[in-house]
């Protein structure tokens, strides 16, 4: 209840850098092209946000999991798995969806960086769902930091897609008398 | 830290170089080595000194007081600086109130050296405080004045104590109007948690005045009647204990008294030259209600009755000083559970150095240093804190899923600290679950198995393998089983079934760790068996409501000719269980099935009572191994409105009541809160559009009629649970008493009358908190009948507004 501006240590309930960042990029961008089109401050699409992705959840995680977790911040409205855009599996994210934007925030400070099936997950404020963001936009279908990752995670298939198929044709091409 | 946003406009609008004066003087610099080579603006030196004041073990807390005093006054010109100072200061104050003695003695240290910002402070403070006032906000008020309260050297004449009185006038008129009424408590807690700190300060010859308004408050704080005073009263005989001993308050800070001169000069005590009055508060008579409800605070803690004390016993003022500060850090800052968890394990910075042992002192360890053992364990007294909220009843002020996520946060930055600790706590609560209220038993439950979730899922699951031996019903085996089925939940079957020891296994059955269970008509020994497994084919190929009639009316058929009561009943068994089946595959795949038959769903609902009850048996049966997915579609079945809440309550406390020992089973207590939470929050909304301002008739009374409707619903329901119930707890269940020779004396009988106790006193509770919100709320509602007045108010110049307002019409 405290009337204070500014607190006197970080709020976790903020959209994240790369939601700002990201959105800062695109409104450059759109000055350039039609100085006249009505500037729309990215922040205010989340003021009222009920939304959230959650990101770096394992291939595995269902939405029971996720509903269990997350309806502890309040009644979930919608849940949308992210999807492989080929296969239709699931590829590691997901939106929720609150009743309220009281939820939603509460759930990134309070759900945004805990563990869900083991994995520490993240939460982002989102302005809102729409049909055709629940398909992963990596090269391979997934999501893009699953495309060119280094290290090995179970949860998420393993190592990076792009590193895969290399591999998978180099092993393919073992022995073929080059 | 805090971003650094907070500067004055304008004030660096000169193009920047605006920094008059550094803090050091140059031969300071020999002194030190440089670290920085950029020039820090000297207010963000002093913005990062205040913010961390006494956090760090490593330095003097008494320097830094003295140090930040004398930066701020020597470069009085700064305005950024000042501002930073009394900004800074008084958001400590509201958000971080362990710190509030040490920014105090700052505060004191910079009044001795220049007034005018000493003054200046003070005066902001008071503004502040008159606002919090005047809105009721009376947390912020109880911080406030407990930062005046520190200042009190300051001040001429009684100083603080004229407030205080004032208060205390306050609290008695409050008190003679109702001896229930919880302001005047509130008024007389700030009262009580301001006394200490006054007599901490280093203003001295107050005992008169702080004895006298004891006495006082004693009048209302020893009032023997309502149970739930005995915070305050507990409170109350400490400081009377304290006052005894010469206001010795062992545990509060002093910075202000070991203060050294920077240059090496003897410590020397603390006077003021020119004092001022106290600031000008006025306090409304009556004084308002803020917006928080207020309920009876009682102390609990979670490290009672070891067999050495960990934590100040309850007759120790440093038990409350401690928790009042320490769980006003955990509610203030529920927006960075990472820092609020720092704080916590911080918590032996903020008081006197011989408060606590060191840190992750093990329990053995204090067990050896006993007797002459006066220290307590810092990790005990923060954990217990979390826990005093966690527990609050009827509901703390953050939602409960906070609280977890602090002790997370808490175990993730100091486990070998923080871990011990909460096995400790487990295991108390543990041992007392079959007295605990209900409601909080059902948090441990849920805590404990969100708690476990972020840690690999390990604990000590051996030292409960005795309990196995008990009965299912028993609350220690209604625990195990609740825990591990929450486990699941979070996790799957098989990989909790890795962390358990041996004589758990069987408790998870091999139909938990199917994903999809059985269909039970693919079993031709089924009844109905062709047509249930056609209609479920018919609902997989999304066929349409008519598609799938003749297979109902078939079943409906046959029922009858077999002398089914209802033939309802089957077919609705029928086209549920399959509608479960075909969605089993996930929550979203069973809610687009029901969306297809919504509308037959919906009918049958209407149409048979017995029918109806029968949708949540079929759901409850197919998913009996997974309870968390059942009462998951139940809970979308009341959205859909094809349930009614009474229908849930009915399924569960009457047709499956089984003697009473359905109510030991964890997740249909979960089920009926739900289902009544339901029920309450969509009350609380009604009233909330009932008593918003402006309204008047005819929504009036449209909504006075909805409110008036949906309360006697409410009502009903809560009366449904207690007469269902309070069979059970008195033993005249029926089916209670048709058990073994109906003497009532079965061993398990007194345990199934405990569970009927346990869950009266939750579901009274809640029916008497939504009365009195309901009752509360209304007092200040517009009266039905208030019709919105006349355009010629005289108070405004209405005549000009009537003609825009027509104008705009008729376009």
């Amino acid at each position: 209840m405290s009337l204070l501006s500014v607190n006197t240590v970080d709020r976790l309930d903020r959209p994240s850098a790369y939601y700002v960042g990201k959105n800062k990029r695109r409104s450059r961008y759109n000055d350039r092209d039609e100085e006249e089109h009505e500037r729309e401050d990215p922040m205010s699409k989340l003021h009222d946000a009920t939304t959230l992705y959650v990101g770096n959840l394992s291939f595995y995680t269902t939405e029971e999991q996720i509903h269990e977790l997350f309806s502890k911040c309040g009644e979930i409205k919608r849940l949308v798995m992210g999807l492989d855009r080929f296969n239709k599996t699931p590829c590691g994210f997901c939106f929720v969806e609150y009743y309220t934007h009281q939820d939603a925030l509460d759930c990134l400070k309070y759900v945004g960086g805990t563990k869900l099936d083991e994995r520490i997950i993240r939460t982002d404020l989102d302005p809102g769902f729409e049909e055709g963001r629940q398909y992963g936009r990596g090269k391979s279908g997934g999501q893009v930091r699953d495309e060119y990752r280094e290290e090995y995670d179970p949860g998420r298939g393993g190592y990076g897609r792009a590193y895969d198929d290399q591999r998978q044709r180099e092993e393919e091409q073992y022995g073929e008398g080059r | 830290m805090a971003d650094y946003e907070r500067r004055n406009n304008g004030h660096r609008g000169g193009g920047g170089g605006g920094r008059k004066r550094r803090y050091r003087d140059d031969e300071d610099y020999d002194r030190r080595p440089q670290r920085r080579r950029y020039e820090e603006p000297l207010f963000v030196q002093v913005r990062r000194q205040l913010l961390t004041i006494a956090e760090s073990a490593a330095r003097r807390v008494e320097d830094d007081v003295v140090g930040i005093a004398k930066t701020v006054a020597e470069n009085y010109e700064d305005e950024e600086l000042r501002d930073t100072l009394i900004n800074i200061s008084l958001d400590l104050v509201l958000e971080q109130p362990m710190k509030i003695p040490f920014v105090a003695a700052t505060a004191l240290f910079t009044y001795n050296s220049k007034p005018e910002l000493g003054t200046e402070l003070l005066n902001k403070a008071a503004g502040a405080l008159q606002k919090y006032i005047d809105s009721g906000s009376w947390r912020e008020v109880k911080l406030l004045v407990r930062f005046l309260g520190c200042l009190q050297p300051l001040f001429e004449g009684e100083g603080i104590f004229t407030l205080l009185e004032e208060l205390f006038a306050r609290a008695v008129d409050l008190q003679t109007a109702s001896s229930e009424d919880l302001l005047g408590l509130e008024l007389v807690k700030i009262i009580l948690f301001t006394i200490p700190y006054v007599m901490a300060s280093p203003a001295t010859g107050f005992e008169s005045q702080a004895s006298a308004l004891l006495e006082k408050t004693d009048i209302i704080a020893s009032t023997p009647t309502p149970w739930w005073t005995c915070l305050i009263s507990v409170l109350q005989s400490q400081l009377q204990g304290e006052s005894s001993k010469g206001w010795e308050l062992k545990c509060l800070p002093r910075p202000w008294k070991d203060a050294r001169e920077p240059e090496g000069d003897e410590p020397k005590p603390f006077e003021v030259v020119a004092k001022v009055a106290f600031p000008q508060i006025t306090v409304p008579n009556p004084v308002p209600y803020g917006s928080r409800a207020l309920f009876p605070e009682v102390y609990l803690s979670v490290y009672a009755g070891q067999e050495v004390d960990t934590v100040p016993p309850v007759s120790d003022i440093a038990t409350s000083l401690m928790r009042d500060a320490l769980v006003d850090t955990l509610n203030l800052l529920d927006f960075n559970r990472v820092a609020t968890a720092k704080y916590l394990i911080d918590v032996d910075c903020y008081y006197t150095r011989n408060t606590f042992v060191k840190r992750a002192t093990p329990f053995d360890r204090m067990r050896e240093m006993a007797g002459d053992n006066t220290s307590w364990k810092p990790e005990d007294v923060a954990v217990d804190a979390v826990f005093s909220q966690l527990f609050q009843l009827p509901t703390p002020e953050h939602k409960l899923v906070y609280y977890h996520s602090v002790l997370t946060e808490c175990c993730k930055i100091a486990p070998a600290a923080i871990a011990p600790s909460l096995g400790r706590a487990i295991r108390f609560l543990y041992n007392n679950l079959e007295t605990m209220d209900l409601e909080l038993s059902n948090r441990f439950l849920d805590w404990f198995a969100h708690h476990l979730s972020n840690f690999g899922f390990t604990w000590k699951w051996s030292e409960w393998v005795d309990n196995l031996e008990l009965p299912p019903i028993h609350p220690r085996m209604a625990f195990i089983n609740g825990a591990l089925d929450k486990e699941i939940r979070l996790s799957f079957a098989q990989r909790i079934k890795g962390t358990l020891p041996e004589p758990y296994l069987p408790l998870i059955t091999e139909s938990k760790e199917k994903d999809t269970p059985e269909f039970k008509y693919s079993s031709e020994a089924t009844p109905y068996s062709k047509e249930g497994q056609e209609l479920m084919q018919l609902i997989r190929k999304k066929a349409n409501d008519d598609e799938l009639q003749p297979n109902i009316a078939a079943i409906e058929e046959q029922a009858q000719g077999l002398g089914v009561e209802d033939p309802k009943v089957p077919s609705t068994d029928a086209l549920v269980t399959s509608i479960c089946f075909v969605g089993s595959k996930s929550l979203s795949h069973v809610l687009s099935c029901i969306e297809r038959n919504k509308d037959r769903l919906l009918a049958i609902g209407a149409a048979s009572e017995k029918a109806r009850l029968q949708i949540i048996t079929s759901v409850m049966e197919y998913w009996a191994d997974q309870p968390g997915i059942a009462i998951n579609i139940v809970d979308k079945l009341l959205n859909y409105t094809i349930i009614s809440p009474l229908s849930v309550l009915e399924w569960a406390l009457t047709e499956h009541i089984a003697a009473g020992a359905i109510l030991s089973k964890s997740h249909i207590y979960e089920m009926i809160s739900a289902t009544v939470g339901k029920v309450t929050t969509r009350m609380r909304q009604i009233v909330a559009a009932r008593v918003q301002k402006g309204l008047y008739e005819p929504q009036l009374s449209v909504l006075e009629e909805t409110l008036s409707r949906e309360r006697v619903e409410m009502k009903n329901l809560f009366k449904f649970i207690e007469d269902s119930v309070v069979s059970v707890a008195s033993g005249s269940n029926d089916e209670l008493m048709e058990r073994g020779d109906g003497s009532g004396d079965m061993p398990e009988d007194a345990i199934l009358r405990q569970w009927g106790r346990r869950w009266l006193r939750v579901f009274r509770r809640k029916a008497a908190v939504e009365d009195a919100f309901i009752s509360d709320a209304l007092i200040n509602a517009t009266p039905v009948g208030t019709h919105a007045p006349t355009r010629e108010d005289p108070a405004d110049t209405a005549a000009d507004g009537d003609i825009h307002i027509a104008d705009a019409d008729e376009q």
